[in-house]
C-alpha cells in the first residue's frame, strides 16, 4: 500500500519536474529571478546613505572656513559636489536634483572662532527623500560635534586648560550584530524569506488550478490516487527549489555581500522547511479557491507580495505600522520567519532563543496544509 | 449492496443530477450487459457527459445509483476505478509532456506495474499508429491523434469497461473510421464499451443504442428495435427545388413526416399509406418537378429524426 502511494507521489513529483524544465518562463521565474530580485533589492533599497550630494558655501573665506569644509570632503558620507556663489544657488541646486544638501558657511565664521566665539554653520537639507534627508542631517550634526570638540580642545590647549579634566558626559552609542549598520546585513536575511514567499506561492496557486484546467484533475480522481498524496506531491518540487533558491542566496549574500551567519545551517534550515510549507500550504489554499489561472496569479500576487514587503518587517519595523496592521501580520508567515532568519544569521541566535517563532511557523503550516486539503476535497466533491 | 444481475456491467437506477435549475440528468435508468457496444446518442446538451461522469465517478448522482460491476459509484468508488477507462470530452493529457510520458505518467499513478507499462505502451502505440509519435509532445499532435492518444491512456490498465465521451466528435473522416476500427477490437476483447456521440451513422456500429435528450433515455434497444419503432416506408425523393416539394408532401394524407435530408426529401409514409407514385403524383399536382421517388431503408438518422417530431407532437 504505501509502496504504491509512493510509486504515485513520485510520478507526479516527477512530471511537475518535467514541467518546470519545459517551461523557460517558469525556469528563469524560479531560478534566475530571486538572483535577480536580490541583486536589484540589494543595491536599489540599499538604506546606507552615503555619498550625499553636497554643495558648500563659503562666505567667510577664511582658513577656518576651509578647514571646517575641508571635514566634509574627507568623509564618506559626503561627496562634495562643488561650491555655489550665493543663498539663492541653493534653490536651483536642489530643484535640479545636483544635491541635497548645502553646507553654508556665514561670512565672520573664522574671527568668532579666532575670538573663541559661538561660530555659526548652516547645514541646508533638501527634505524630498525623507530617509536620506534624516541620516544626511544626523551625519551633518555628528561631524560638526566632532568638529566643535576639536576647536574646544584647541582652545583648551592654548588656554593651557585640560577639556578632558573637565567633567563631561560623553554617551557612546555602539551597534551591536552589525556594527558598521550595514544595510545588506539588515536586508538579505529577510530578503530571502520575501523571495522563497513569492516563488513559493505563486507556483503552487497556480499547480492546481492548472489540473483542473487541462482536465487531468478528472483522470486522477479514477486513479487510486488519494487527495494528501497529491499535495505532498505538488509540494515536493517546490520544496526542492525553493531550498535551492534559499542557498543560492545565502551564498551570493555571504559570498559577495560579505553578510555573516553566525548560527546554526542546520536550525535555519529545519525553519525554513517549515516556512517553506507554510507558504504552499497558501498557495494551495488560493489553488483550492481561485476560480481560473488568472485569478489564482493574481490573488497570489496580493497576498505573497504586499503582506511580505509591508507585514513581515523586511523593510520597515513591525512597530513603526499602524496596529490594525500588527494584527494582521501575525496571519503571515514571513513575520516569523524574518525574526528567524535575521536572528540566524547576524546574532548566532539558534532554537534556544528562537522557539517561540518555530513553533509558531509549525504549527502554521500544518494548520495551512489542513485548510488547504479540505478545502480543495470540499471543491472537488464528486 | 450488488446487482443482482450479474451479467451487467452497468447498472443505473434512476440516477438525477441538477446543476442549479437544470436538470442535466433526470431519472435514468439504464442496464448495460457485459461485452456490448452500447451508444449513447443524442444532441448537444441532452445530459450524455453528465451521465457518463457520474458512471466514471468524477461526478456525484443527486440522488439515484449506479452499480459498475455490481459496484455502486456513489458508495464503493474506489472498488470502481480500477475497472473503468474513463476518456473525457475535452483533451485531457498534458501538452507539454511527449506521448510516451504521458501514457506512462497516467499508467503509474494507475498503479501498473513498471514491465507492464512498457509492453503495454508499445503495442497500444503500435496498433493505433502512434509509435512514431512517441516522444512528441501531446499540444503538437492532430485532433485524432490527440484522441487516439488519451484512448490508449485509458488502456493501459486494461480496464473492464470503457466509458467514452464523444471520442470522435472534430475528429476528421478518415480517423474516425480508424477510431471505431479500435472499439471493434476492444470488443473481440470482450471489453464493454459506452461510447456517446452526436453523430447518428455511429450508432450502427453499436450492439446496443440509447437515445438520449432532455436529461432522458426515451428509446433504446438494438440498432434494428429502433429502427423497428419507425412505423410505415421510408421513400426519399429528389427534385429540382427540394423545399417545395418538401412543403408540398408536409400535409399530404398518409404522410407522417417528410423532412429535408441534404438534397433530397425523405418522406415516411404510413403503413398502408401512399406508395412512390402516389407521392410523386402529389408532388407534380402542387405544380412542383419532381425527378424521382424511390424506397429507402430506415437508418438510424431516419429514425431518430422521426423519433424526436413524434415526442414533439406527443409533449
Amino acid at each position: 500500500m504505501i509502496a504504491a502511494a509512493l510509486s504515485r507521489i513520485g510520478a507526479i513529483a516527477r512530471k511537475e519536474f518535467i514541467h518546470i524544465g519545459r517551461d523557460p518562463r517558469m525556469l528563469i521565474a524560479v531560478l534566475v529571478v530571486p538572483v535577480m530580485q536580490l541583486l536589484l533589492f540589494s543595491y536599489a533599497i540599499s538604506f546606507d546613505v552615503k555619498n550625499v550630494p553636497t554643495v558648500v558655501l563659503d562666505q567667510d573665506m577664511t582658513s577656518a572656513s576651509r578647514a571646517y569644509l575641508q571635514t566634509y570632503r574627507s568623509t564618506d558620507f559626503f561627496n562634495v559636489k562643488g561650491s555655489i556663489d550665493g543663498l539663492a544657488s541653493i534653490d536651483d541646486v536642489f530643484r535640479r536634483n545636483l544635491a541635497q544638501i548645502a553646507v553654508v558657511v556665514p561670512a565672520g565664521f573664522g574671527r568668532s572662532l579666532a575670538r573663541s566665539e559661538k561660530a555659526q554653520v548652516a547645514v541646508i537639507v533638501d527634505g524630498t527623500e525623507p530617509n536620506a534627508a534624516q541620516l544626511g542631517q544626523a551625519y551633518a550634526i555628528a561631524l560638526n560635534q566632532v568638529y566643535g570638540n576639536r576647536v574646544l580642545a584647541e582652545w583648551g590647549d592654548r588656554q593651557g586648560i585640560d577639556i578632558a579634566q573637565a567633567g563631561r558626559l560623553e554617551p557612546r552609542v555602539r551597534t551591536w550584530y552589525n556594527p558598521e549598520r550595514r544595510s545588506a546585513d539588515f536586508l538579505i536575511p529577510g530578503l530571502m524569506v520575501v523571495i522563497i514567499m513569492i516563488v513559493t506561492v505563486q507556483q503552487t496557486a497556480v499547480t492546481l488550478v492548472r489540473e483542473r484546467d487541462l482536465g487531468t484533475q478528472e483522470q486522477m480522481m479514477v486513479s487510486p490516487l488519494r487527495l494528501p498524496e497529491l499535495m505532498i506531491a505538488k509540494l515536493l518540487p517546490w520544496t526542492f527549489l525553493a531550498f535551492v533558491d534559499m542557498v543560492v542566496i545565502a551564498i551570493v549574500g555571504i559570498g559577495f555581500f560579505g553578510i555573516p551567519l553566525r548560527g546554526s545551517v542546520v536550525f535555519l534550515a529545519v525553519a525554513a522547511a517549515l516556512f517553506v510549507f507554510a507558504a504552499l500550504g497558501m498557495g494551495l489554499i488560493i489553488s483550492a479557491l481561485a476560480p481560473s489561472m488568472e485569478s489564482a496569479n493574481i490573488i497570489a500576487l496580493l497576498i505573497a507580495f504586499l503582506p511580505a514587503f509591508i507585514l513581515s518587517g523586511f523593510a520597515f519595523p513591525l512597530e513603526s505600522i499602524p496596529p490594525f496592521l500588527q494584527g494582521v501580520s501575525y496571519l503571515f508567515p514571513a513575520r516569523y520567519m524574518i525574526i528567524i532568519s535575521r536572528g540566524v544569521f547576524l546574532k548566532g541566535a539558534g532554537f534556544a532563543e528562537l522557539w517561540p517563532q518555530l513553533a509558531l511557523l509549525g504549527g502554521y503550516s500544518v494548520l495551512v496544509v489542513v485548510i488547504a486539503s479540505v478545502l480543495y476535497g470540499r471543491r472537488a466533491a464528486r | 449492496m450488488a446487482s443482482p444481475a450479474d451479467s451487467l456491467a452497468i447498472d443505473a437506477r434512476a440516477l438525477c443530477r441538477t446543476f442549479g435549475a437544470v436538470r442535466a440528468v433526470d431519472g435514468v435508468d439504464l442496464e448495460v450487459r457485459r461485452g456490448a457496444v452500447f451508444g449513447l446518442l443524442g444532441p448537444d446538451g441532452a445530459g450524455k457527459s453528465t451521465l457518463i461522469r457520474m458512471l466514471a465517478t468524477v461526478l456525484s448522482p443527486g440522488s439515484g445509483d449506479a452499480f459498475v460491476f455490481g459496484d455502486s459509484v456513489v458508495h464503493a468508488h474506489r472498488r470502481v476505478t480500477p475497472r473503468i477507462g474513463y476518456m473525457s470530452q475535452r483533451f485531457s493529457m498534458y501538452p507539454d509532456l511527449t506521448v510516451a510520458e504521458n501514457l506512462e505518467f497516467f499508467a503509474r499513478i494507475r498503479g501498473v506495474p513498471t514491465a507492464q507499462r512498457r509492453v503495454r505502451a508499445a503495442s497500444l502505440l503500435e496498433s493505433m499508429g502512434l509509435a512514431e509519435f512517441a516522444d512528441r509532445q501531446a499540444q503538437h499532435l492532430s485532433g485524432g491523434m490527440k484522441q487516439k492518444l488519451m484512448l490508449a491512456s485509458t488502456l493501459m490498465h486494461e480496464p473492464d469497461l470503457l466509458l467514452l465521451d464523444e471520442p470522435t466528435t472534430g475528429v476528421d473522416p478518415v480517423s474516425r473510421r480508424e477510431f471505431w476500427r479500435i472499439i471493434g477490437d476492444l470488443r473481440a476483447a470482450e471489453k464493454t464499451v459506452l461510447v456517446a456521440t452526436p453523430y447518428m451513422d455511429e450508432a450502427e456500429r453499436c450492439t446496443d443504442i440509447a437515445f438520449m435528450e432532455s436529461g432522458r433515455i426515451p428509446h433504446r434497444g438494438t440498432p434494428d428495435e429502433v429502427k423497428a419503432l419507425v412505423p410505415g416506408t421510408l421513400f426519399e425523393l429528389t427534385a429540382p427545388d427540394p423545399r417545395a416539394a418538401l412543403a408540398a408532401l408536409s400535409d399530404a394524407p398518409g404522410v407522417t413526416s417528410a423532412h429535408l435530408y441534404g438534397d433530397v426529401v425523405r418522406v415516411l409514409s404510413a403503413p398502408h399509406g401512399p406508395d412512390a407514385d402516389a407521392l410523386l403524383g402529389t408532388v407534380r399536382a402542387a405544380g412542383v418537378a419532381a425527378s424521382e421517388v424511390r424506397p429507402a431503408h430506415v437508418d438510424m438518422e431516419a429514425a431518430f429524426a422521426f423519433l424526436a417530431e413524434q415526442r414533439g407532437e406527443d409533449s
